[in-house]
């Protein structure tokens, strides 16, 4: 039974899709109408006001995607920035998480939302199936550049050419820790022993390829993959099968040995913490948890088992805004208008103020609000060790989380030996640049 | 051997009445070749002749309007690629391979329709020949209408669910067979991507061992799906039994007490009882905090991490889930074995033990045999348990595809679905499913008692 409830599932959701995609100018014109009484306030201001210049996208629908968080203040950004241009798209905000974003688009591209928030490493996987429109040459690229980090318009590069808005420039981690329990957050061995003490937990995903970078990264290991234009990846540069990776490695190792290690970098899911790797999305969470003695700082250093002290690194990532491929140009211009202004200063700093979001925009991180953040300027100070995420291939993330699981699983152990170690970072390696061809 | 030749027996049968047909009948006939509907019209079988005309005319209006043009494109799956005009930034979608191997199917199953209505229609002829020779009265079109509710009403009936179970059943699954040869995955992603035939390459790297290939993750997978599908049907079978048993015995109080406390596990919907559960025993769940607190363990039990544990937890945590069933399944048989048997038994001196060796067990499998059977099966792809409390891991690098120690092949088709939207591989996977439980099914079959000796236990 279960076999056919499967196969039906499968088959019925391409099916569905496919309807769907059929359908699609039906379905628009419907929900529309639906909404429409929704919107019909902000819509008859502007049409009064603009009757004698045309109006663009009457009984057109622009769906976005963005997160829970944001929903409803995109809607209201949305709906002022179609009045005051006299737009008549009627604007359909769903919340759709960055990290499902990706998958939601590829399934049925042409069903999906026309502009839609997603973390910066699935954009490969949205280029490669034709799901973002490119931004080179439109005009937008210049502005882009011009007004955001350097590293978040290299996030939003695939090959030589631009695909994505800047959102945030808050995608990266560091320390958030129980300051009446962690004496000392700038030594890993410190952390941990202050924890075992205390009979708190530490929590450190390190099977997850994210977070695992900051022990190779630390040690001084590389892990880049050049890109095609064409969404594929052209050829990978790593040396983890190096004495530094065994480094890195070996220190992986040893903290999962500890009795407080536990795996992990969700605050929610996350019981008797004394400290925890995460990132500004669990700020608020890890202020209610910590209360007074909530403290936030960048990752610590450790002495490594060759007597060296390294400094935990960490991938610096972004948050971006993507536009769907449109057939139609009025569309595609109202798209990256809208897309514009949704990532523009005056948006992320509301943005900020509302959910504390930070800005990739350079002049919106100047905002004395923005320097004041607690967590925001334990990422900043995070910043000087961090190492700005590029692409990396889907397969990646998958290898890393069984690097991961190999390691707390007891596959590898404090007892396995240096050549087996090192057999394994091979493999590694290996395995990362098959994935660039 | 046999229903081999009998089968081409009936085509050469099929092809000699074509062609006498076609020999003796009128010129009405002879039209009917090619017009369907033509000869019955013109005999004053009106019905027969509008339909058969009415299906044949939407054949062709479906063909010339639209199936041509993705049969065409059938054997390439698409030639135009969806590109981005480089000055407008306005995209034009070109060939959707998706639509075009989806239509084109449908195409090709029309036409194998056709082909069979053709045939119909030639009957139909040869019938209406033989009838008005023998001098029979044509019947009028209500006599043809009361038929359809008469002595032909089981074609009324099934005609909307059979169409039901071809659009919803046949159509997809034959659709993702086709997948099976194709490279349709996260690099040929339909509409933006083309993708096309590979032949048996998929199956060919799910078969290769060594590098890249997926032969010996798909070997560990399948084996681990085996044992646990055993374990997890004949454990929760013989202890379900055996609580039956327990509180089916003489001497046992408050029995209602105790049935009612175990059918509470399946008042709890199963996701919700295996998620908690799932978070119970995790590395910072409860029950190794506990466990930490009292000083009972200094590490953390690797429950989920380790993969044999990991097994090992999700085997005796599904005797939670099925012992209840099996329980009340048992419970009702038990009552059922009649009482006169064991007390003859015991009149000859039988202990408990043989007589549970010697008439329960025999009756019980007797009866559940086939039940065993689709457990088995049902558990080969017990998709829920796996994925609610393990999610197939933990992983481990020495295995490929993304599979995890402990999936089975139903959840790594599912992660290669959502996860890699590999579809071509998964495909694959899910036909390997299918010719695993379907050999496993038949040969088991064979041997149940109550299908070799039917007339046993009577």
């Amino acid at each position: 039974m279960k076999k056919k409830l499967l196969a039906v599932l499968l088959a019925g959701t391409m099916t569905v899709s496919m309807f769907s995609a059929c359908g699609s100018s039906s379905s628009s014109s419907s929900t529309s109408s639906s909404s429409s009484s929704e919107s019909a306030s902000s819509s008859e201001s502007s049409s009064s006001e603009e009757a004698s210049t045309e109006s663009v996208g009457a009984g057109e629908t622009i769906t976005i995607w963005v997160a829970d968080a944001v929903t409803s203040l995109t809607q209201t950004m949305a709906e002022e920035f179609m009045a005051e241009n006299g737009y008549e798209y009627t604007i359909v905000v769903e919340s759709v998480g960055e990290g499902d974003a990706a998958s939601n688009m590829i399934t049925d591209v042409e069903g999906g939302a026309d502009i839609y928030g997603f973390a910066q490493d699935q954009l490969a996987r949205l280029v490669s199936a034709g799901a973002v429109q490119q931004l080179t040459g439109t005009g937008y690229d210049t502005t882009i550049e011009e007004e955001n980090g350097a590293g978040s318009v290299a996030a939003a590069t695939f090959g030589s050419t631009l695909y994505a808005f800047p959102m945030s420039a808050d995608n990266g981690y560091f320390l958030y820790y129980d300051s009446s329990v962690v004496t000392d957050p700038t030594s890993l061995e410190q952390i941990v022993a202050d924890c075992e003490a205390a009979g708190k937990n530490f929590y450190f995903e390190i099977n997850s390829g994210w977070y695992q970078v900051a022990f190779f990264f630390g040690t001084g290991c590389t892990l880049t993959y050049e890109t095609n234009d064409d969404g594929t990846f052209a050829s990978c540069d790593i040396d983890y099968a190096s004495d530094a990776g065994l480094v890195a490695l070996k220190e992986i190792i040893e903290l999962e040995s500890s009795s407080a290690f536990q795996n992990g970098s969700s605050l929610s899911s996350a019981t008797n913490v004394g400290a925890i790797v995460d990132g500004t999305w669990d700020s608020d969470a890890a202020k209610e948890l910590f209360g007074d003695n909530y403290a936030a700082a960048a990752l610590p250093s450790f002495t490594g088992s060759d007597g060296e002290t390294y400094q935990l690194s960490s991938f610096s990532g972004y948050k971006l805004l993507g536009v769907k491929p449109q057939t139609d140009a009025a569309k595609l211009k109202a798209c990256l208008e809208l897309a514009q202004y949704l990532t523009s200063e005056e948006c992320q700093l509301e943005r900020f103020n509302a959910v504390g979001w930070g800005p990739s925009n350079l002049s919106a991180q100047e905002d004395e609000a923005v320097q004041a953040d607690v967590a925001l300027s334990a990422l900043a100070e995070q910043s000087n060790y961090s190492i700005g995420q590029g692409q990396y291939p889907d397969d990646y993330w998958t290898l890393a989380t069984a690097l991961g699981d190999d390691i707390i699983s007891g596959n590898i152990t404090p007892d396995t030996s240096d050549d087996d170690l090192m057999a394994t970072l091979e493999d590694f390696e290996a395995k990362c640049i098959s994935y660039a061809q | 051997m046999k229903k081999v030749a009998a089968f081409f027996q009936a085509i050469g049968a099929n092809i000699r009445e074509i062609g006498v047909t076609f020999k003796e009948g009128d010129w009405k006939t002879k039209v009917s070749f090619i017009i369907f509907g033509f000869g019955p019209l013109l005999r004053k079988y009106y019905l027969r002749g509008i339909a058969f005309l009415a299906l044949e005319l939407l054949y062709i209006w479906y063909m010339v309007a639209f199936g041509a043009s993705y049969l065409a494109k059938f054997g390439t799956l698409g030639t135009v690629e969806t590109h981005m005009d480089p000055t407008t930034f306005v995209t034009v979608y070109g060939d959707n391979s998706f639509l075009i191997l989806l239509w084109g199917l449908l195409s090709i199953l029309f036409t194998i329709l056709l082909i069979a209505l053709w045939r119909m229609n030639i009957s139909e002829n040869r019938r209406e020949e033989l009838a008005a020779k023998a001098g029979k009265e044509v019947p009028t079109v209500r006599q043809d209408l009361h038929q359809l509710i008469d002595s032909k009403f089981n074609y009324t009936l099934l005609s909307l669910p059979t169409l039901g179970i071809f659009l919803f059943m046949i159509l997809p699954i034959i659709f993702m067979i086709c997948v099976a040869f194709t490279n349709y995955n996260f690099s040929h992603q339909a509409p933006s991507k083309l993708f096309t035939w590979v032949g048996l390459s998929n199956f060919l790297s799910l078969f290769s061992f060594g590098g890249d290939g997926f032969g010996a993750t798909f070997a560990k997978v399948l084996g681990w799906t085996i044992v646990w599908a055993f374990f997890a049907t004949f454990l929760n079978y013989f202890l379900g039994v055996a609580v039956a048993i327990l509180i089916n015995m003489k001497g046992i109080k408050f029995k209602k007490l105790w049935r009612t406390i175990l059918v509470m596990t399946i008042a709890i919907p199963q996701f919700i009882s295996l998620l908690y559960v799932s978070k119970l025993f995790a590395a910072d769940g409860l029950v190794n905090s506990y466990l930490l607190k009292w000083g009972v363990i200094s590490q953390a039990l690797p429950f989920w991490t380790n993969p044999t544990w990991a097994k090992v937890t999700i085997i005796v945590l599904n005797c939670w889930v099925g012992i209840p069933y099996q329980m009340l399944i048992s419970t009702g048989i038990l009552m059922n074995i009649p009482e006169d048997l064991y007390e003859s038994a015991r009149i000859d001196g039988a202990n408990a033990f043989q007589m549970f060796r010697k008439i329960t067990l025999p009756y019980m499998l007797f009866v559940t045999g086939p039940y065993l059977l689709t457990s088995f099966t049902g558990n080969l792809n017990n998709f829920n348990i796996i994925y609610l409390l393990s999610g197939g891991g933990p992983t481990t690098m020495s295995m490929s595809g993304g599979a995890g120690t402990t999936d089975l092949l139903i959840t790594w088709l599912y992660k290669m679905t959502v996860n890699d939207t590999n579809y071509c591989m998964a495909a694959v996977i899910g036909i390997m499913v299918f010719v695993v439980t379907a050999v496993i099914s038949l040969a088991v079959y064979g041997m149940l008692p109550s299908v070799r000796d039917e007339e046993g236990f009577q």
